[in-house]
């Protein structure tokens, strides 16, 4: 599977599932009457005995999927992120069965990217949710050929995943072949005066913050596995430039900047910006209009390199 | 019905019930009465005659499953096992509610001692047993609080007959001992509710060995539908006739030997009768 056109992550994950599907006979995949949404579709219309749809019932869902995989059986549970709250209690209550489970847990519908459907639909704080369960791996791709590797990765790996998965459609910079580096961050440009650290699918825009800024400006790290970070590689992009901005489609508690602000405080204290959500509700909106208002766009990011690396 | 006569299992429920009070008492913590109520309906299960299991190899891929939804009552699962041979006795009385131990304050999952799953917040359990269900064909029983069906939760896994598909290998056991944490419960149209469902439903005397026999036996030949038992229980029986039943004894264990001595004189009081 290559893609080289953009794709939305929630696509090329229900693409993901339908390839492992191909050789993994014992994949069961879960959704919560959402299948349309998560493009978990895909998977039910390939293999429909392997299919399970809980109907609108996310606790539910979620322990019938920790039930079967308490039963042997890797499994994948898909919903819209936000409804993902009413789970919150089975999710902790599966990490709490023990490390045999395979389990992984898909949530498309991230950040404000999800656009018109509102605040109610946003979910910015999912990350910062799932970095608080113990045993918990949380996987941001940053385009569809690494949705489709962590997904492979994730269920040739057992233990628990969650994959931050969105909306939009996001351009491919990253090689179709490449196989998933588990914990490990993604170098993807050089630089010297500042550190941009992007989760997701921002960092295509990091990417693109670089090229404004021009070469060797900014050093761009790509993170697509949150948790656990790669220490070490954001430590010695900090000591080389001795400024990092981070960029997410997050609220900042909990999520990416407080992540990487976690790591540095102890290690290497380095001057900070942030590109998040605030602790805010949110509004209706196209997706690029929301990320011009709450100010986690390109624009933003690159006014905001240039001011820190002409302030310090 | 039964693997051993049924005064062999009045026995071990007494010895189990004096074992419990011991160790509640000695621990200083746990819920004894929940424990109390459900000590034979949970002998019932293991020791009918259709139920696998293998206490030397508790992984064994065909044995039969009981989740424990109502995690609180898990002193009476530590008892049974350690009464079955899983583990010695003593190491439960050693480790019970101490740090590491596999005797937590609500079960672990722990395959080896026979404990399917871990558990402690309400209405989680009863899914996990539902979905744990979905591909084998062991049987999976779900012993559940009646008060566990305040959560609308736990209400909804009536529907999946309809919702998701009906198993004739699920048994869920409702502990009707109508007392929750702090006020009486009453269970409400639950049973017509899972019957319009197209479950299976019986209402049963939980204390009753002849009749969870009778009971269980039609559970596990219906290979169409799941079945709900509503287990008629008192919460404290055969301990201190003064709280058996009573509100305001939930996870309050004898608070000194005077208290201790109540109970163990209620269930010897129990045994003559």
């Amino acid at each position: 599977m290559e893609y080289s056109e953009k794709i939305s992550l929630r696509v090329a994950f229900g693409n993901a599932l339908v390839k492992a599907g191909e050789t993994r006979t014992d994949l069961r995949v879960f959704d919560a009457g959402t299948k349309n949404s998560t493009m978990s579709l895909a998977f039910e219309r390939a293999y429909p005995d392997r299919f399970y749809t809980a109907g609108i019932n996310e606790p539910g869902m979620m322990g019938l999927a920790t039930g079967l995989a308490m039963d042997g059986k890797p499994v994948v549970a898909c919903d819209m992120s936000v409804f993902l709250h009413h789970a919150y209690a089975q999710i902790r209550a599966a990490v709490r069965q023990g490390k045999d489970l395979h389990m992984i847990i898909a949530a498309s519908h991230t950040g404000v990217a999800v656009g018109p459907d509102g605040g109610s639909a946003h979910d910015i704080t999912d990350m910062a949710r799932m970095r608080l369960i113990p045993n918990m791996q949380v996987l941001t791709p940053m385009d569809g050929n690494q949705v489709n590797q962590a997904v492979q990765y994730a269920l040739n790996n057992p233990g628990f995943y969650y994959i931050r998965l969105n909306r939009p459609a996001v351009p491919i910079f990253t090689e179709a072949d490449r196989p998933f580096e588990f914990a490990k961050a993604h170098h993807l440009a050089d630089g010297n005066k500042i550190t941009i650290i992007a989760a997701g699918d921002k960092a295509f825009t990091a990417m693109e913050a670089s090229e404004q800024l021009g070469e060797g400006v900014a050093d761009v790290i790509g993170i697509s596995t949150l948790e656990p970070l790669d220490a070490d590689a954001i430590i010695q992009s900090a000591e080389k430039t001795g400024k990092v901005i981070t960029i997410e489609d997050h609220m900042y508690v909990g999520g990416l900047f407080e992540s990487v602000a976690g790591v540095l405080a102890l290690k290497r204290p380095t001057p900070m910006a942030r590109i998040a959500l605030g602790r805010i509700l949110t509004t209706s909106g196209e997706p690029d209009e929301l990320a011009r208002i709450y100010k986690v766009d390109l624009q933003e990011l690159v006014e905001r390199c240039k001011q820190f690396i002409g302030d310090c | 019905m039964f693997k051993i006569p049924i005064e062999e299992l009045k026995e071990k429920a007494y010895h189990i019930r004096r074992d419990l009070i011991e160790l509640i008492y000695r621990a200083g913590s746990g819920h004894l009465d929940t424990s109390l109520s459900l000590v034979e309906v949970w002998l019932s299960i293991v020791y009918s005659d259709f139920y696998e299991l293998d206490v030397k190899n508790g992984e064994m891929k065909s044995r039969d499953r009981i989740f424990l939804s109502e995690g609180h009552a898990c002193p009476v699962q530590y008892m049974v096992n350690a009464d079955l041979g899983y583990y010695p006795k003593d190491e439960l009385f050693k480790g019970f509610r101490k740090p590491f131990s596999p005797f937590q304050g609500h079960s672990v999952r722990n395959l080896k001692y026979g404990y399917e799953n871990s558990n402690g917040s309400l209405s989680i359990g009863v899914w996990q047993a539902y979905g744990n269900a979905l591909e084998t064909s062991s049987r999976v029983f779900c012993i559940a609080g009646d008060g566990e069906f305040q959560e609308p939760a736990s209400q909804g896994l009536f529907s999946v007959p309809l919702n998701l598909k009906p198993l004739g290998n699920f048994i869920l056991i409702i502990n009707r001992n109508r007392l929750a944490q702090d006020s009486e419960v009453d269970l409400g149209p639950v049973k017509e509710v899972a019957a319009l469902y197209n479950w299976q439903t019986m209402v049963v005397k939980g204390h009753d060995f002849s009749a969870l026999g009778s009971a269980l036996k039609l559970a596990v030949e219906d290979k169409e539908r799941p079945t709900l038992m509503i287990c008629d229980t008192v919460k404290g029986y055969g301990g201190d006739p003064n709280n058996a039943g009573k509100l305001g004894h939930h996870g309050k264990p004898p608070g000194n030997d005077q208290e201790y001595q109540a109970y163990l004189d209620g269930l010897e009081a129990g045994r003559r009768n």
